[in-house]
This record gives structure tokens, C-alpha cells and sequence, in this order.
């Protein structure tokens, strides 16, 4: 009875609604569209990644456009210079990246506040000048092209999957979003995730309990720096062609307005600020220059009046909405 | 961009070893300069109101705009316009106080760095849109003019950063040490509530020390802007490279972080000088990064950050 009630919960049902509408609006909206929504997909993975490690664990960190880079550059060398198959490449690529973020963070997790925040930006600068500088390695200003796509799968019955249209590609990213929201929501409901939201409420509290704070951020800022890397696997992937725009660590503060705005500590906010931050300045058609105008505009409005964003002001006023109506319905 | 001028400056000169040192040791000096400047505004407003403000290097480029349209389209004097910037940017700094962060002060930490990120966006769109994405020449014909002493050339402009930067420094040290507000500031920054049962009204410290904070970041717009070429982007290194100074120095300790904008602009200079200007960043990073494995609290600082 319980897990018939939990299966038709308001909230089960919103979920398989959008992933319904995930499936299938695609192949009715222009090509366009779907372009739009394979780089939503790509970023809203980039924000669970973030999600994990400011959301949860309470710690900010503006150094992880460098991991979506380190990422994205890593598959790109390996599958363009080294011509490693596109899985092996995959693996290697996001384990690459989540030795770096695992060396990165002994340093820099045991700074807190601002600190720790510098000093992911300042790893971001680094990677972003290594990238730019180092030609003979990723080609400088002009990038990586002629990065290859998934390879066919072959499926029982004789067909493949194959990966050469947008559409399919779509769906590709698609599957790592759902993979990867399914494993966020796993991860903290599990103990692990209690010890991560434990830290982000109060660090020296969580300490003294006996829990080792500084393990535990590390293996949250790794596996966030993993699916970070994932982001830029899937990105190079897509795009075919990277280049070092990619690390610029403005990228990074992209991804911290996308999670506030949509509810940063929510398994609905970082798909919800996505979505929403990305569509705007396409449905106020502005000029790209812009796009860091009307983010940063909004970004203050929701952190002044709406600091835990529309999936947080949603949870936190659902009670009272349904309470009123309750109360008009209900026995005078 | 802004080092590779200077090497030819050596070059010209004798290329006897000693003066290449002398001169690169003059160019940290001054790039030290641009550091303190912008460290000291961050220390101040980092040590009162508890906000990382991140946009303080964006600041600094929008009063460097602000000049900018002052002398070379208005046809103001260097100096006039220096003053009037900084006046200018202390009302900015009234305006955003106002607006953004004595709303924000009971609000968690967290929230204030995201609204200091916000604000930098903020800005660097404006600067975009008002300003252009291009690179601008803020050029000023007197102080393009090189002084030669001892082997080694300098700027004018060079000169005024480095002097200016002093008197700045002097001036804010007397203000913080002889006048009321500036005891009522140092007490904030001691402690917050203690001040406030000594009838400081800390609402009012905080807005005089984000008031001095933008009024540097003009200062330091104005005296440096003339040395580099003008973008919207151009404050984000030496913001990092100012907090790094702060890390170095220690937490809440402005002579801190002068020592700390004095060692770092010698150590870009030098790196820049004797390996690459493309890679100087990663040395003052890498010191930076050094410090907070072996010695956490930089070389003045009390205490880790401890929220």
C-alpha cells in the first residue's frame, strides 16, 4: 500500500511527466530546438555536478568549467591524437578527471568560505591559460576538431544504434542525464549524502560526531568533478570541436546561477534553472553579449528576494498552498 | 601584454644582467603597486562586512572606463578626472551597499559570495553593452613619456602608480589610526557585536567601508588604466592575483596584504622576465597554493577562516 501511494505521489507523477516530455517533444520540435535542449541537457548535468558539491555539501566552487575542460580536452586528445575507441577514451577521460579534482581538492578543501572559493577559481584561471597556451598539446585559441561520435551499438535482432543524427544524439545525452539525476538522488538519500548535507548545515558540528569532514568533501568534490568531466566528454562528443572558451572560468559562475535559480540543494533545481536561464535570453532573442547581463540581473534578483530559488520556494510554500485550499474545502 | 612592453624597455638598455634584474625588479615594484591597491579595498570590505567581493577587479575596470570617457572624450585633465572617478565610485559603492548589501545583511554567508558573483556578471555585462568588447588605448600623452635613471627605464605613468599608491596607502593608514570612523572600522572588523554594544552603528561602518572599498577600486582604475589596454575582462587577473596577495599575507591584515601584493607582483615580474609572461600566473599561483599546504595562515594571519 505504502509503495503504491510513493509510485502515485504528485511528485513520482511530475517526474515521469517530464521525463515523457523529455522523450518526446524532440523529434516534433525543429532541429533547432533540439540543438537548444541537447546543450540544456549537457549543462544540466554540469549543474547536478554542482549541485552535489555546493548544493549538498555546502561548498562553493567556481573552478568547475576547469573540470568540464579538463574533460572535454582529455577525450578529445586521447580519441584525436591516440585514436582510442570512443568508450575506453570515455573512461579514461572522466577517471583523469577525477584524479585531478581529487589532488586539487586535498589542498583546497581544507580552506572554507572564501578561501576555498578562490582558490577553485584560481585552479580555473591555470587550466584556462594552460589550455590557451599550450598549442603544440590542444591547439591553442583555434582547439580540437574532428572529435568522433559514440560508436554504433550493436542491439540484439540484427539493428545497431547508431549516433549520426542530432536526434539521436539527443537521446545519447539524454540517457547520462537520467543516469546521472538517478545517481544524485541514490547518492544522497544514501549515508554518504547524510554526511555530505550534515557538513553543509554545520562542519565543525559534523566533526564532532566522529565523521572525518575532510574525507568526506573530498569524495563529493571528486565525484562532482567526475560528472563535471562526464559534461565535457558528452560536450566534445556533440560538438565535435572544443575549444578553450569552454574553461573560462565565467562558464563556472554560468553553472552556480543556473543551480540558485532553480533551488541549489533540490533534485528539480538544477533542470529547472537550466532550463530557464537558457531560455530566456533565446525567447528575448538578445545579442550574445547580453546573455552575461540578463544572468547576472537575475541571479541578484533571486539571491536578494528568492535566495533558495523556484524549486526551493515551491517546496517550501507547497504546504501552505495546499493548506488554504484545504481550508476553503474543508468543514467550516 | 602589459609585461612584454617592458621587456623591451631592457632591451634597450645596457644588457648587462644586473640591470635586466634591476628592471624587472622595478616593473614587480610597480605591478606590486596595482596589487596593493586593489588587496587593500578587499581587505577592507572582506574584514567589515564579511563579502569576498569578487567584483572589486570589475570595479576597478569600470572606474578605468570612467576615465577613460572623461579624459579622452570630454577632454578632462589626468588629474581632475582622477579625482572625479573616485568620487564617482564612491557613489557607486553608496548605490550598491544600498541596494544589494544591507539587504543582505543578516543573509547566510554563502548568499553574499553568490551576490558578489552577481554583481561581477552584473558588470562585466554592462561593460559590455555601454563599453564594447574591444580593446581600448587610455592614452594620456605625458605619462607615456620614460624616464631613464641608472640604466633603468620607467614609465611616467609607472611612476604615478607607484607614488600614488603610497600616498593612498599612507592616507588610508592616518584615516584608519587618528580618526573616530576609523577606530569605529577596526573595531567592526575586531569584533562585530562588541562594536555594536560600544553604540557603533555597524550598518553605517559596513557602508563607509564599502564606500572606501569602490573609492580605491577607482583610484586604482584611474592610476593603472593608462598603463594597460582597456577591457571588460581586464580585472579578473589582478583580482585573483590580490586575493592570492591576501591568502599570502594572512587573513584580515592590510600591512599582510601589502607584504603579500608586494612579493607576488615581484614574483610575476620575475617569472615573466626569465621564463614566459604566458605563464606567469601559474608561478603566483603556485606560491600561493604552496603557502596554504605548509603555512594556511599566510605569514601575518591570526587564524584559518573559520566561519
Amino acid at each position: 500500500m505504502e509503495t503504491i501511494r510513493t509510485l502515485f505521489s504528485p511528485k513520482a507523477v511530475a517526474w515521469v511527466l517530464v521525463l515523457i516530455a523529455a522523450i518526446a517533444v524532440p523529434p516534433l520540435v525543429g532541429g533547432y530546438v533540439t540543438s537548444m535542449l541537447v546543450l540544456i541537457a549537457i549543462w544540466t548535468i554540469m549543474c547536478f555536478s554542482m549541485n552535489l558539491i555546493f548544493g549538498y555539501t555546502g561548498q562553493l566552487s567556481l573552478g568547475h568549467a576547469a573540470f568540464l575542460g579538463i574533460g572535454a580536452y582529455a577525450f578529445s586528445l586521447i580519441t584525436v591524437k591516440l585514436h582510442v575507441g570512443f568508450w575506453p577514451a570515455f573512461f579514461i577521460a572522466i577517471a583523469f578527471t577525477g584524479i585531478i579534482a581529487f589532488l586539487v581538492g586535498i589542498p583546497a578543501l581544507k580552506l572554507r568560505g572564501p578561501y576555498f572559493i578562490l582558490v577553485t577559481l584560481g585552479f580555473a584561471v591555470i587550466v584556462g591559460v594552460i589550455v590557451l597556451g599550450w598549442i603544440d598539446l590542444t591547439g591553442g585559441a583555434n582547439g580540437l576538431f574532428g572529435i568522433p561520435r559514440p560508436n554504433p551499438i550493436p542491439l540484439p535482432g540484427g539493428a545497431t544504434l547508431r549516433f549520426d543524427s542530432l536526434l539521436s544524439m539527443y537521446y545519447f545525452i539524454l540517457f547520462f542525464v537520467v543516469l546521472i539525476g538517478v545517481f544524485c538522488h541514490r547518492l544522497v538519500h544514501s549515508m554518504i549524502g547524510r554526511r555530505f548535507i550534515a557538513i553543509s548545515y554545520n562542519e565543525n558540528l559534523t566533526e564532532s560526531l566522529g565523521i572525518n569532514t575532510m574525507s568526506q568533501k573530498l569524495l563529493s568534490f571528486t565525484i562532482s568533478a567526475i560528472l563535471a568531466g562526464i559534461a565535457g566528454v558528452l560536450y566534445a562528443t556533440y560538438n565535435a570541436v572544443i575549444s578553450p572558451e569552454l574553461t573560462h572560468f565565467a562558464r563556472g559562475m554560468d553553472v552556480v546561477a543556473y543551480l540558485i535559480v532553480g533551488g541549489a540543494g533540490t533534485m528539480a533545481g538544477p533542470i529547472v534553472g537550466t532550463m530557464v536561464l537558457m531560455a530566456v535570453p533565446e525567447v528575448l532573442q538578445v545579442l550574445p553579449y547580453l546573455k552575461t547581463l540578463i544572468n547576472g540581473i537575475i541571479l541578484m534578483l533571486f539571491i536578494l528576494f528568492l535566495p533558495n530559488g523556484i524549486i526551493g520556494w515551491f517546496n517550501a510554500n507547497l504546504g501552505r498552498l495546499l493548506k488554504t485550499r484545504r481550508a476553503v474545502h474543508g468543514p467550516a | 601584454m602589459l609585461l612584454e612592453g617592458w621587456r623591451d624597455f631592457a632591451g634597450q638598455s645596457e644588457g648587462i644582467a644586473t640591470t635586466e634584474l634591476g628592471q624587472y625588479l622595478l616593473n614587480g615594484i610597480s605591478q606590486g603597486c596595482v596589487y596593493i591597491l586593489l588587496a587593500s579595498g578587499l581587505t577592507l570590505v572582506l574584514g567589515i562586512l564579511n563579502v569576498p567581493n569578487f567584483a572589486q577587479g570589475h570595479l576597478y575596470m569600470v572606474a578605468a572606463y570612467l576615465g577613460f570617457y572623461m579624459v579622452m572624450s570630454y577632454g578632462m585633465s589626468y588629474w581632475l578626472a582622477l579625482v572625479l572617478t573616485t568620487f564617482a565610485m564612491g557613489v557607486l559603492g553608496q548605490v550598491i551597499y544600498g541596494l544589494v548589501f544591507y539587504r543582505m545583511r543578516s543573509a547566510p554567508e554563502v548568499n553574499l559570495f553568490v551576490a558578489a558573483m552577481a554583481l561581477l556578471m552584473v558588470l562585466e555585462g554592462i561593460a559590455l553593452y555601454f563599453f564594447g568588447a574591444s580593446t581600448k588605448w587610455f592614452l594620456i600623452p605625458f605619462t607615456r613619456r620614460v624616464i631613464t635613471f641608472a640604466g633603468l627605464a620607467i614609465p611616467l605613468q609607472r611612476l604615478i602608480i607607484i607614488v600614488g599608491t603610497l600616498v593612498v596607502m599612507v592616507l588610508l593608514e592616518l584615516f584608519i589610526k587618528k580618526t573616530t570612523v576609523g577606530a569605529a572600522l577596526e573595531a567592526t572588523a575586531q569584533h562585530r557585536e562588541g562594536a555594536m554594544l560600544c553604540g557603533i552603528k555597524v550598518t553605517q561602518i559596513s557602508a563607509v567601508a564599502f564606500i572606501i572599498g569602490t573609492g580605491l577600486a577607482g583610484i586604482a582604475g584611474m592610476l593603472i588604466g593608462p598603463a594597460v589596454l582597456l577591457e571588460p575582462t581586464m580585472g579578473m587577473g589582478p583580482l585573483l592575483v590580490a586575493f592570492s596577495a591576501i591568502i599570502f599575507g594572512g587573513l584580515g591584515s592590510i600591512s599582510g596584504s601589502v607584504l603579500g601584493a608586494f612579493i607576488l607582483g615581484l614574483v610575476e615580474s620575475l617569472a615573466s622576465g626569465y621564463v614566459s609572461a604566458k605563464y606567469s600566473l601559474i608561478f603566483v599561483f603556485g606560491i600561493m597554493i604552496l603557502m596554504l599546504l605548509f603555512r594556511p595562515k599566510g605569514l601575518f594571519g591570526r587564524e584559518v577562516w573559520r566561519p
